[in-house]
């Protein structure tokens, strides 16, 4: 297992560069989510206000007819989970749901906590604090933000019903929107982050066999065969291209294997003329006995 | 021959050869025994993960009183750039030191720094969001090391062998 030379480079080089992409990748996901969805509810923040300012006449003189045609109308678009108004005590007084008005909310439940935790009823609150997440009865994500109705100078003065001028909150305006969408787009991001990691992967890893196969493999394939033939005494095969290593690596081995064969050559004639010399010696002897 | 009946057998004396090659093998055994730490760094940090993953249940809820000796959490950006600085570091430090060869396992001393952030984003109310990061650059870095470690002994029980054997060589031609 992993004996080979593609093999050790690929492994660690393949590694490193997708577990890093995938730490990115996710982090880059994170930031995202946390920036689309700080950007969806400082839209749906601006999206209370408007609705009080747009119902401030209203309120202002008691057009109740107005104001519950206005905030079922709101609630009808695509998108807006619910609608209410509630007074300070919590009872709702307008709904684009009608069978929740004059019903008592939960000064616990989340969305209401958020001022409600302390002896003394918070009176603002950051755009943040004021977000709720939740899942409603069809199983949407709704993100839903209360904006407090405040009391303004108009209406402590209003000729038709009276607030206490040292009232500071009137009621609360609740708006529910459906996450789908965002989570939608979420989910797109996620698969494009999942194929550009596959996309760094294949990369990375092809890159790297590309290179190691023009640059080391192919060549030391080369220099085997040449090593190869040189060893079998073929010294006219000329020496791989490749890097200047493996250049230098077989010309190296081609003058090692030449002064080797030379060598060789000598030794066989020093071999012949030992033998001739043997023989020139055992004939005088021959001689030299037949001469007795 | 009833004498024999109480005569034992002196006991089997290794020869010179193997005497030899007692602290070789012992390296070998323990080069063994090197190359699967980085398994158990793995299975260290994948019980931790478990850990940081179910932090819901098993890990307690910081009380506000801890909250108001430690201070106020660090912004989760910021967490989050840490980890990005300290994977990319592990990751060129451990490539460096497989290049020069070195055998040294560090995966101990990333396992406190990955537990380190995890209590970081759990202390900042941000684990679940960021709990895959931290495990994708925990599980990147410790099969690193194991493979950094694996390679470093397995080169290093093929040259022993290798030793060896050419010990074992030398000592019968010798005989």
């Amino acid at each position: 297992m992993l004996k080979n030379l593609a093999a050790k480079a690929i492994v660690p080089v393949g590694l490193t560069v997708t577990g890093f992409v995938i730490v990115c990748s996710i982090l880059l996901y994170s930031y995202v989510k946390q920036d689309l969805v700080a950007d969806s509810i400082q839209r749906e923040v601006l999206l209370g206000d408007i609705i009080v300012k747009a119902t401030r006449f209203s309120m202002l003189t008691d057009q109740r007819e107005s104001l519950r045609q206005t905030i079922n109308d709101i609630g009808e678009q695509k998108g807006v989970e619910h609608v209410r108004i509630f007074n300070k005590k919590g009872v709702i007084m307008f709904s684009s749901n009608d069978e929740e008005v004059n019903q008592l909310v939960d000064m616990s439940a989340p969305g209401c906590i958020e001022c409600h935790s302390g002896p003394v009823t918070a009176v603002h609150l950051g755009p943040m604090d004021q977000a709720r997440n939740f899942v409603n009865a069809q199983g949407e994500p709704v993100l839903a933000i209360t904006t407090p109705i405040y009391n303004e100078p108009n209406c402590s003065n209003g000729g038709c019903h009276f607030h206490a001028p040292d009232e500071k909150i009137l009621g609360t305006l609740d708006i529910g929107m459906s996450q789908a969408p965002l989570l939608k787009s979420l989910a797109t991001l996620r698969v494009r982050l999942v194929i550009f990691c596959l996309m760094v992967l294949v990369l990375t890893v092809g890159g790297v066999i590309a290179l190691l196969q023009r640059n080391v493999l192919l060549p030391v394939r080369q220099l085997v065969y040449f090593a190869d033939q040189v060893s079998r005494g073929n010294l006219e095969i000329n020496e791989p291209e490749g890097t200047e290593e493996l250049v230098s690596l077989a010309g190296n081995f081609k003058r090692l294997a030449r002064r080797n064969l030379e060598a060789d050559d000598s030794l066989r004639d020093l071999q012949d003329k030992l033998d001739t010399l043997t023989r020139q010696i055992r004939e005088r002897e021959i001689g030299h006995k037949s001469g007795n | 021959m009833g004498f024999l009946r109480n005569v034992r057998r002196p006991p089997d004396t290794p020869n010179r050869a193997e005497t030899a090659a007692a602290p070789g093998r012992e390296r070998i055994r323990r080069l063994h025994r090197l190359a699967y730490r980085g398994l158990w760094g793995m299975a260290a940090f994948l019980a931790l993960s478990l850990v940081a993953f179910n932090h819901g249940w098993l890990l307690p809820p910081i009380s506000d009183g801890a909250r108001a000796v430690l201070g106020k959490a660090p912004p989760t950006n910021l967490i989050s750039i840490a980890l990005v600085v300290y994977s990319f570091s592990a990751l060129v430090l451990i490539l460096s030191r497989m290049s020069t060869g070195q055998g040294k396992y560090k995966g101990w001393s990333h396992l406190a720094y990955l537990g380190a952030f995890y209590v970081f984003y759990h202390y900042g109310n941000a684990l679940d969001a960021n709990f895959w990061a931290v495990f994708a650059a925990g599980l990147t870095i410790m099969a690193l090391e194991h493979y950094q470690m694996w390679t470093f002994c397995t080169e290093a029980i093929r040259k022993e062998e290798e030793r060896l054997a050419q010990a074992e060589r030398l000592e019968k031609f010798k005989s």
